[in-house]
């Protein structure tokens, strides 16, 4: 015999008798007499199981309080065969002889003589009462998030009519004997609610037309006139492509490309410029494809669930990484429109939220028959264009194809047919073709089972689609498809989706939200501080006769009331009493996002690009970068012109390799959804502000920008109106004369220096000024765009 | 306080850096505190400020040598004759059944022998091959493992988990919980910093992020051209004297706009400009090897010559100075308080031309990594410095018979048992733990899984691994997910 089959033999056998060693000795024999389930059963099933196995609580799917429910088994099958004691899983696990889990899990172990009575139970038919013999526990949870939304009255306080949202804001305040900060100045509040609803700081010119704007609504002017610009939608489109973990390439080795991934950012940006109803935003992103006669704009808006990653690394199993793209679906629906953290129900019952194993599947039910496809979905100008160029390209077609048939015909030579054939094929290849988009759509139906332990590899029982039952209306989205699941989401049942939604957009505004926890809603999160304003806030969103789903207006509902406009300047009286803040005695000041604070700096330095959406580009990047993706497979080849110059949110985001800045300023990973971003403040950050090619051309830009605009003024005007670009206001008298001190110190460095300064100038200095004039005035721009209220909102 | 309000706290109050140590800003913190402005509970704490181990350990700071594409054990550590009796023939059904393979064919798949020659090294007498005779005359220092394994086979899913213990995207890597855990004393640098020579690995930054936790806590990549550090140069034409003025104009209009706002994350924001402008020296100070003598140079083979090969696995020419380079700043890391750093090179992916790559490879790392445990030994930075040899699998007994391939010169990835090996810190050297059955296919005795591999490697720091975690979506997650076992035979 070979040795090597030899040694595999040996081997076995070796693993055969560890294996036998492992087998304790046979089970207790069934119990010799007749049994009573009342005094004989019961006691045992008490004490030992229906702790966790009861009618509301069935941990691992398993209930042993109810003859049907006994017989139907647990996740991973049956448990009891009726008559055949020593076959029941039940048994093996009571008595310790299953390879895989122990019953009860901790405790005292059944005794042999308790063992022998559950057996001889099954043995003889599993006799059970069939009156409820458990005192159920509610199957509905008493946490408060779970409880339908009421609509809260406004508290009354004194005689002025307060805005809703300060009204419960200040009767808080009230109870603490606090009262609330002044409202900030005008310069710091109109720069806030530009950055907030646009993410672009006022120009100088709309600073002075606001302070001279004397009218009593020169504010809501200013939010409507927000509210209505393109930037808006850009703004909080961004936001919300954190929670749809949106990026440019597939993520897993080879991270290639996604071209067209940019359809579904500019769905969601227009989206928001048309005020699309969360409703339907809702549904149009998680079921679009299903919608009777959907549109092409409804199935780019499904891509929302085309953004988990991709893995085509050789030899992976697809149906691991499927899984792992459908598990990631179900977290982020269940994160984004519930606040659930579902994830742990992947592998087990939750812990602490009532949404059991099974029903994690239950919902992967819904997207488990999903399949990724492109579209074809031509964009508005080529639905104007196309017809004519395929008419023009169909026509070619033709004459080619006859040319071909007549030299055919005629028996031309082999090299002049080829040639024919060749022109033919070369033409066919250049249809015209509409720009296509990533989407989902529903292939052949799967039956899902759970999974054990999220195993793929294991499954457990059959499972149909349906909503966590913990949560109300859900009986009519069983066995339902994503778009049944899309309208229950947002259906007047489910209290979820607008008090997560309010919660989300408050948290961007305030920095914390009315619940700490974004994404979790669940026991384990945190409580609302103010559970009257936010389920007064989720109503307002909601109900047909107020905001009916308008993001518009809560927005503007927030951005208008006393609470959004106070200052953020630190209160000392309550820094022991609130330290978080959490009262909202004052603003918070909040440091921008990474995409802002490029914004901003392009903004300042005129230099910004103001088209809306298209594909994604590739401003300048430090060397080295790209090299780190996958044997360099993600070619940087930078963006030339206007393109160079467009905002954060539209940089190709190479997953394995992102743009540097951004990741320096805490833009998420997007591999999964983001609720919150975190807020650092690290030398990195210093580094890529004073040091990154991008921000020195910036102000380089900046520079030429105020020596041009405010040729042969006095320093002091040029001085003013640079802070007024950078930051929004005029500069106090005390900064002014720091920054006069600076310049001089700048125009003497670069004096001295010639050679340094014509490169720090940059390109092109202005008429009649000097190389090192411009270079002292570059450090200054610079130093503006380095202080800590430029990437600031306040 | 509530933790939840306790992580706010800190994430507003980032005060520190991947760059920053506690020292300096620890003071800035006390000095607010007793200047009345920061009350007691508001008192700022740098998420990388030291902190205490769970219990007194050897091991401070970890150097980590990554080999990405995995380093065939057959050809380096683990010899197994029977391959060379069985080169060329089938094996057994039994073995490849309900195996996955990336590239191999297995119904026509043939056992592939080694050509190697072994001999045995140090009093522990392990036996490594003639392509590794430097590491050979430090054996007696290091733990060799020859009973690694894995559940992933594919490159990223399988770097994910030897350095994050999850296959998964967005779990922090072993530098980050031990930067979170323990802190870190660098004065003017990271406390982890990542070095990579040849081309870039397919994990990427996922191999060094900081995953759910805050971002301070994330792996610096140090560059290989160029400044170590992104936008460390000043901009053309920008002297240090103009960036001196900068930094200081930027400390006084800060702190102008902070006596009327009173945000402590103001002064954050200071202090991370003054490090800024620390590190602006201090990063190329830690490159500048004219420090270093003509012999240490010489023997970390700095300036050996680098033999052609004709193959572009590894990213084309330099990477023998590179990463010996990378080997030396590991030390000089080290030495100024960095707590973990990483080693990566890529790539070991050796699907064909095996013999001569692997040697080119080979060639590459046995000089410096040797150096480096000897240097560090002479130094007397062995005893706290943990140094790892690590990859994310290893390579089949069967040889490669890819489709559409000529011959077979190549093993394709196992996961099922691979070597690596750990030195200092509190290792046990000269141990030589585990074995394989009598073609390398499956561990026999002493199995550990990188679970187990992460619970040893935290035991050094002083850290209990069931006790070091985080809370995210509603979860307290560990290195170690919810498996591991010290392995207490690799402990001195």
């Amino acid at each position: 015999m070979n040795t090597l089959i030899r040694a595999f033999l040996l081997l076995s056998a070796t693993l055969g008798s560890v294996l036998a060693q492992a087998v304790p000795p046979a089970l207790p024999p069934a119990d010799p007499g007749v049994i009573d389930f009342e005094k004989d059963v019961r006691p045992i099933l008490a004490e030992a199981c229906w702790k966790c196995h009861n009618a509301a609580k069935q941990r691992g799917g398993v209930r042993l309080d109810d003859r049907k429910a006994l017989l139907a088994g647990g996740n991973s099958g049956a448990i009891v065969e009726v008559g055949q004691s020593a076959k029941s899983r039940l048994i093996a696990v009571v008595a310790g002889h299953d390879e895989e889990m122990k019953m009860p899990p901790s405790g005292p172990s059944l005794t042999a003589k308790q063992v022998g009575i559950l057996r001889a139970w099954i043995d003889q038919g599993l006799k059970l009462p069939t009156t409820r013999i458990v005192d159920g526990i509610a199957s509905s949870s008493s946490h408060w998030a779970f409880q339908p939304i009421r609509r809260p009255s406004v508290p009354r306080l004194g005689e002025n009519t307060l805005h809703p949202v300060d009204a419960f804001i200040q009767a808080r305040l009230a109870e603490e004997h606090v009262r609330p900060a002044p409202e900030a100045d005008r310069t710091t509040l109109l720069r806030r609610v530009y950055l907030d609803l646009t993410g672009l700081p006022p120009t100088p010119s709309e600073v002075e037309a606001f302070l001279k704007d004397a009218s009593p609504d020169a504010y809501e002017k200013i939010v409507d006139h927000l509210l209505a610009s393109p930037h808006y939608g850009e703004k909080w489109a961004r936001h919300w492509l954190d929670a749809a973990r949106y990026a440019d390439s597939d993520g897993y080795e080879k991270d290639t490309g996604r071209p067209y991934a940019w359809r579904y950012r500019d769905w969601v940006i227009s989206a928001l410029n048309a005020d699309k109803p969360f409703d339907a935003f809702t549904i149009e992103q998680l079921a679009g494809d299903l919608l009777p006669n959907a549109t092409p704009a409804q199935k780019i808006a499904t891509g929302f669930h085309r953004q988990t990653l991709t893995n085509k690394e050789g030899g992976v199993d697809q149906e691991e990484f499927r899984v792992a793209a459908v598990v990631d679906r179900v977290s982020t629906t269940a994160t984004v429109w519930l606040g659930l953290t579902v994830a742990c129900a992947q592998c087990h019952d939750h812990k602490y939220d009532p949404i059991s194993h099974r029903e994690f599947y239950q919902i992967f039910a819904y997207f488990d028959s999903d399949v990724e496809t492109n579209i074809s979905a031509p964009l508005p100008e080529e639905v104007a264009t196309l017809p004519a160029k395929r008419a023009e390209w169909e026509r070619k077609h033709q004459e080619l194809t006859e040319a071909l048939a007549l030299a055919k015909k005629e028996k031309r030579t082999a090299a002049e047919l080829k040639k024919r054939e060749k022109a033919l094929a070369d033409h066919a290849k250049t249809a015209p073709q509409p720009t296509p988009a990533m989407t989902l759509a529903l292939g052949p139906t799967r039956a899902t089972h759970v999974m054990m332990r999220g195993d793929f590899l294991r499954p457990g029982v059959a499972v149909k689609s349906g909503t966590p039952a913990v949560l109300p209306g859900g009986d009519r989205t069983a066995n339902g498809n994503r778009l049944d699941l899309a309208r229950w989401l947002v259906s007047q049942d489910n209290p979820l989706t607008a008090r997560v939604m309010v919660n989300w957009v408050w948290q961007k505004y305030f920095g914390r939200g009315l619940v700490a926890t974004l994404n979790d809603f669940g026991t384990q999160g945190e409580k609302p501080s103010h559970p009257e304003l936010l389920d007064w806030l989720a109503a307002e969103f909601r109900d047909p006769a107020r905001c009916h789903w308008s993001w518009k207006k809560l927005h503007r509902l927030i951005v208008t009331s006393a609470t959004y406009k106070q200052s953020s300047a630190d209160r000392p009286e309550l820094r022991d009493r609130d330290p978080l803040n959490v009262w909202l005695a004052r603003q918070n000041r909040l440091r921008l996002p990474a995409e802002l604070i490029r914004d901003s700096a392009l903004a300042a330095s005129g230099l910004l690009t103001r088209t809306i959406g298209g594909p994604s580009v590739r401003p300048p990047q430090p060397a080295g970068i790209s090299e780190l993706t996958y044997a360099g497979s993600a070619k940087w080849a930078t963006s030339t012109g206007s393109a160079r110059y467009r905002r954060g949110l539209y940089i190709w985001f190479q997953r394995t390799s992102p743009y540097p800045m951004l990741m320096t300023f805490d833009s998420p990973d997007s591999n999964v959804c983001v609720m919150r971003r975190e807020q650092s403040n690290t030398p990195l950050q210093a580094l890529t502000l004073l040091n990154d090619t991008v921000f020195v051309e910036l102000a380089q830009a900046l520079a030429k920008r105020v020596l041009l605009e405010r040729a042969g003024k006095p320093v002091s005007e040029q001085l003013t109106y640079a802070v007024l670009l950078v930051l929004g206001r005029r500069p106090t008298p005390v900064e002014r004369q720091r920054l006069e001190r600076l310049l001089g110190d700048f125009q003497i460095l670069a004096a001295k220096e010639p050679q340094a300064a014509q490169k720090l100038a940059g390109s092109v200095p202005p008429q009649g000024v000097s190389p090192a004039e411009v270079a002292a005035w570059v450090a200054l721009a610079r130093t503006l765009m380095n202080l800590d209220e430029f990437v600031t909102r306040e | 306080m509530h933790p939840h309000a306790e992580q706010l706290l800190r994430d507003r109050r980032h005060f520190l850096t991947t760059s920053a140590n506690g020292v300096g800003l620890l003071a800035l913190a006390a000095l607010l505190t007793e200047d009345g402005r920061l009350s007691a509970a508001n008192a700022v704490v740098s998420p990388l400020a030291p902190k205490p181990p769970h219990f007194p350990a050897k091991a401070k700071n970890c150097i980590c040598i990554y080999l990405e594409g995995a380093p065939s054990q057959l050809d380096l550590f683990d010899p197994k004759p029977k391959l060379n009796a069985l080169h060329g023939q089938k094996l057994p059904e039994s073995f490849t059944k309900n195996v996955r393979f990336a590239f191999l064919q297995k119904d026509t798949a043939t056992v592939m022998g080694s050509p190697r020659q072994w001999k045995k090294y140090g009093q522990c007498g392990m036996e490594l091959s003639d392509f590794l005779p430097h590491l050979g005359s430090v054996a007696d220092e290091i733990a060799w493992v020859r009973s690694m394994h894995t559940e992933a086979f594919n490159h990223h899913p399988g770097q994910l988990l030897m350095n994050t213990g999850s296959t998964m995207f967005g779990r922090p890597s072993m530098g980050s919980w031990l930067n979170y855990g323990l802190g870190s004393v660098a004065k003017n640098l990271p406390g982890y910093v990542v070095l990579s020579a040849g081309r870039g690995t397919s994990g990427g930054t996922s191999n060094w992020g900081s995953g759910f936790l805050p971002s301070p806590y994330a792996g610096t990549l140090f560059r290989n051209q160029g400044e170590p550090v992104l936008n460390l140069a000043n901009p053309e034409g920008l002297s240090d004297a103009m960036q001196a003025r900068t930094i200081e104009a930027i400390r006084d209009l800060n702190g102008v706009r902070h006596a009327r706002i009173g945000d402590a994350e103001i002064e954050s924001r200071v202090a991370a400009y003054e490090l800024a402008f620390r590190m602006q020296s201090a990063a190329p100070d830690l490159i500048d090897l004219s420090q270093e003598d003509q012999s240490t140079m010489d023997a970390y083979g700095i300036n050996r010559s680098e033999p052609e090969i004709q193959a572009h696995r590894g990213g084309g020419k330099g990477q023998f100075r590179q990463f010996a380079t990378n080997c030396l700043l590991a030390r000089r890391l080290v030495e100024r308080g960095v707590r973990f750093v990483s080693l990566f090179h890529a790539s070991w992916d050796h699907h064909s031309n095996l013999d001569s790559e692997l040697q080119h490879n080979s060639l590459m790392a046995d000089q410096p990594v040797a150096a480096l445990i000897r240097d560090l030994k002479q130094r007397g930075l062995l005893d706290e410095t943990l140094v790892l040899w690590l990859s994310e699998f290893g390579r089949t007994p069967l040889g490669e018979n890819r489709r559409g391939r000529a011959g077979v010169t190549g093993r394709d990835h196992h996961p099922y048992a691979f070597t690596v090996w750990m030195a200092g810190g509190g290792v046990k050297g000269g141990t030589i733990l585990g074995t394989t059955d009598e073609i390398g296919w499956n561990v026999t005795t002493d199995p550990v899984h990188i679970n187990d591999l992460h619970a040893t490697i935290l035991h050094l720091f002083g850290m209990d691994h069931k006790k070091l975690t985080y809370r995210f979506q509603g979860r307290d997650f560990r290195l170690t997910d919810v498996a591991g076992n010290v392995v207490t035979k690799l402990l001195a």
